[in-house]
């Protein structure tokens, strides 16, 4: 039965290869869009681990999230330096990150920061950074760059590189005074970490003559900003504003306790949120727009299936004769319907393993244009237990519509019996 | 010798006609005989052929098919019992376009286990009976291997009664299957069935509205004269 069907299939090649096509397309769409979210979803989740708060000033918490972790937006909102030394000082905090951001090269962020980002940060399942070539910059005038920024700016250890003003292209005021070294290139991670440059603080400060070094502080006595703080017991500070401070606790329940103390810090309006659970809120603004794209797809399936089902109705007509002809060696209406299901499922199957090819054949061909054009970065991994669980889907849906053509060929098996009017 | 097909009182009448097509109170024809029923366009063979089948069941009455009450039998039953026993040719159009001529002989034991099993007692594959019967037939071993729509309408028709013949049903009907041919290949074609269907020991039933072919038939049925219902009746 499944080779007459395979056979009258091919006799019907054209019709049949195109609804094969049909369905491989809308099926490639629908697994293409489930894999898009699973692994959005897990580089999502991926981006950032071990770090229990973020800190920044007054502001929404996915905006914090979207612009500390994901470099996403501009954060208007700061928090002081001496909030900064505060936040270090509150019980219960093992290490802290801070991070000043604003500035680009050529697009990618720049993030200012300490030592302790290549020390605490950590992504992933726990992972930390390292280093694929040189270090960590070891003064205010070294720089350490991602491993998409290196790739995409073609950064080698030793190249000089300019930082500019605000996070647009190269026509935004350019610190030409201050050209950075590259001091080391991180190995790649996957997550947003790849796509920005980083500075220590002192140097953001120098770009922005806020800090003088000290080499030049004991040289040159008269300059305002160090009159300015003259008096302070602490020593100058490298920049006045931070745009986010990473912390890790000593221990993780202590996270919900200090968040509320952070939120209601008198001296200066700070938000805190705790990076898993803003996660899941973005990511749950996310789904609207993820389950829209998933019902799409599921109707264009639907439409491929319908567009198979109306071929198969439309045969039936010139298949009279050949039905008879199985009639007369013997054929039941049952197997007239067998055949009908068959074929159904011959074209479905077809259709799905040349999506599942395509699939692969996208991720594989195209995986290096996705990453480059839309930051969705795709791995050629075997198929997951959901993405099973759509292809049965496909596949029991198919055989359900194959019963309304089945249904007609066997009623028409039964009125027909051998003889075909044609 | 036993009989193939009894017909008693058995009346048949299409869903949603008025009248009764069939009308037959007694037929009967014995294993082994090669029979000609004959009657005039649109009188009803093709109807008696089709509850002979087992594709339809008679309004009223009995029939038997090689001792099997068919009346008696489910719908799955009779089928098998077509499968098996019963060898069918058409008028015309009896092939699957897309199969090739050997493929469509080997076709007829698709369904039919009892077939199958008679050519393995033979010593025979089915490719290999399908083959012989069509070089038997007249047809070469190129012509064998082309496509159902290469071939002339001569050469479907020996075809289709090749995948009639094969397996040895004991029941061959034909259903006006040289109406599409002229005299000469006419004459071959029912010389060459008579032939395979005596080696074979198959019955054979054999449908005309054509008088001039009564010449080749030791019994001869004139279909009005078996149904009772009249065709003027019929187109009141
Ligand atoms: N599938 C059907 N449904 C309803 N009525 C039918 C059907 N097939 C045949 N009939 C009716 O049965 C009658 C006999 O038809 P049938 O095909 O048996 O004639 P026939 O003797 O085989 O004619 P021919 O020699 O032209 O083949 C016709 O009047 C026809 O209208
Ligand atoms: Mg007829």
């Amino acid at each position: 039965m499944f080779k007459l069907a395979c056979a009258s299939l091919w006799n019907r090649r054209v019709s049949a290869w195109l609804t094969v096509l049909a369905i491989a397309v809308s099926s490639l769409l629908l697994l293409g869009v489930e894999r898009l979210k699973t692994q959005t979803q897990n580089n999502f989740a991926n981006t950032i681990s071990a770090t229990d708060l973020i800190v920044g000033g007054r502001t929404g918490s996915t905006q914090l999230l979207l612009s500390s972790v994901f470099h996403i937006g501009n954060l208007t909102s700061t928090i002081s330096w001496d909030s900064y030394q505060h936040l270090k000082s509150l019980p219960g905090v093992a290490w802290s990150i801070p991070l000043a951001m604003g500035d680009s090269v050529r697009g990618f962020p720049v993030v200012a920061t300490t030592g302790d980002y290549f020390e605490f940060f950590r992504y992933g399942q726990q992972q930390p950074l390292s280093f694929a070539d040189g270090a960590m910059f070891a003064n205010e005038q070294q720089l350490v760059v991602g491993a998409e920024v290196a790739v995409q700016l073609g950064l080698r250890v030793g190249d000089p590189v300019t930082v500019a003003h605000g996070s647009g292209g190269p026509s935004f005021s350019q610190h030409d005074d201050h050209p950075f070294v590259v001091s080391g290139i991180l190995q790649r991670t996957g997550t947003p970490v790849d796509q920005a440059l980083y500075i220590a603080l002192e140097g953001l400060g120098l770009v922005h003559g806020e800090y003088i070094p000290a080499s030049v502080e004991s040289g040159d006595h008269g300059h305002n900003h160090h009159d300015h703080n003259h008096d302070d017991e602490h020593a100058e500070p490298p920049v006045y504003t931070l745009s986010a401070v990473l912390l890790g606790l000593q221990s993780k329940p202590l996270a919900l306790r200090l968040q509320r103390d952070i939120n209601t810090y008198r001296a200066e309006p700070m938000t805190a949120i705790i990076p898993g659970v803003a996660l899941q809120e973005f990511w749950r603004t996310m789904q609207v727009f993820e389950r829209a794209l998933f019902s799409i797809s599921v109707l264009v399936v639907i439409t491929g299936l319908i567009g198979m089902l109306t071929t198969l109705l439309a045969s039936l007509r010139e298949r009279r004769r050949e039905m008879a002809i199985l009639r007369a060696i013997g054929a039941g209406p049952v197997q007239i319907f067998s055949l009908l299901v068959s074929e159904a499922l011959v074209l479905t199957s077809a259709g799905l393993v040349l999506a599942v090819a395509g699939l692969f054949g996208v991720i594989g061909l195209g995986g290096e244009l996705l990453q480059q054009w839309f930051g969705l970065s795709l791995s050629a991994t075997g198929l997951t237990a959901a993405e099973w669980r759509l292809i049965a889907a496909i596949l029991v849906a198919a055989l359900f519509l194959s019963l309304v053509p089945a249904w007609r060929a066997y009623r028409l098996a039964l009125a027909d019996g051998l003889s075909v009017k044609l | 010798m036993s009989a193939c097909i009894t017909l008693e009182h058995v009346r048949f009448r299409w869903p949603g006609a008025q009248h009764h097509t069939l009308d037959i109170p007694q037929l009967s024809i014995q294993r082994g005989e090669q029979v000609l029923l004959r009657g005039p366009s649109g009188c009803g063979k093709s109807t008696l052929l089709s509850l002979i089948a087992g594709i339809h069941c008679p309004t009223e009455g009995q029939l038997q098919v090689l001792n099997q009450p068919l009346t008696a039998l489910n719908q799955r039953q009779r089928d098998r019992l077509r499968a098996n026993e019963i060898g069918y040719i058409f008028q015309q159009f009896n092939l699957l376009p897309y199969l090739s001529a050997v493929a469509n002989v080997a076709l007829a034991c698709q369904f039919a286990p009892a077939r199958r099993q008679r050519l393995q007692q033979q010593g025979l594959s089915v490719d290999q009976a399908s083959a012989a019967l069509l070089t038997r037939l007249g047809l070469s071993t190129a012509e064998q291997q082309l496509h159902a729509q290469q071939l002339s309408v001569g050469q479907q028709q020996r075809v289709a009664a090749a995948r009639a013949l094969l397996g040895a049903p004991a029941l061959i009907i034909a259903d006006e299957p040289t109406s599409a041919l002229d005299q000469a290949h006419r004459d071959a074609f029912i010389e060459v069935l008579f032939e395979q269907c005596a080696a074979q020991q198959s019955t054979l039933l054999f449908v005309t509205h054509d008088a001039t072919l009564a010449k080749h038939f030791a019994r001869v049925i004139e279909f009005t004269a078996i149904n009772a219902v009249q065709r003027e009746a019929k187109h009141v």
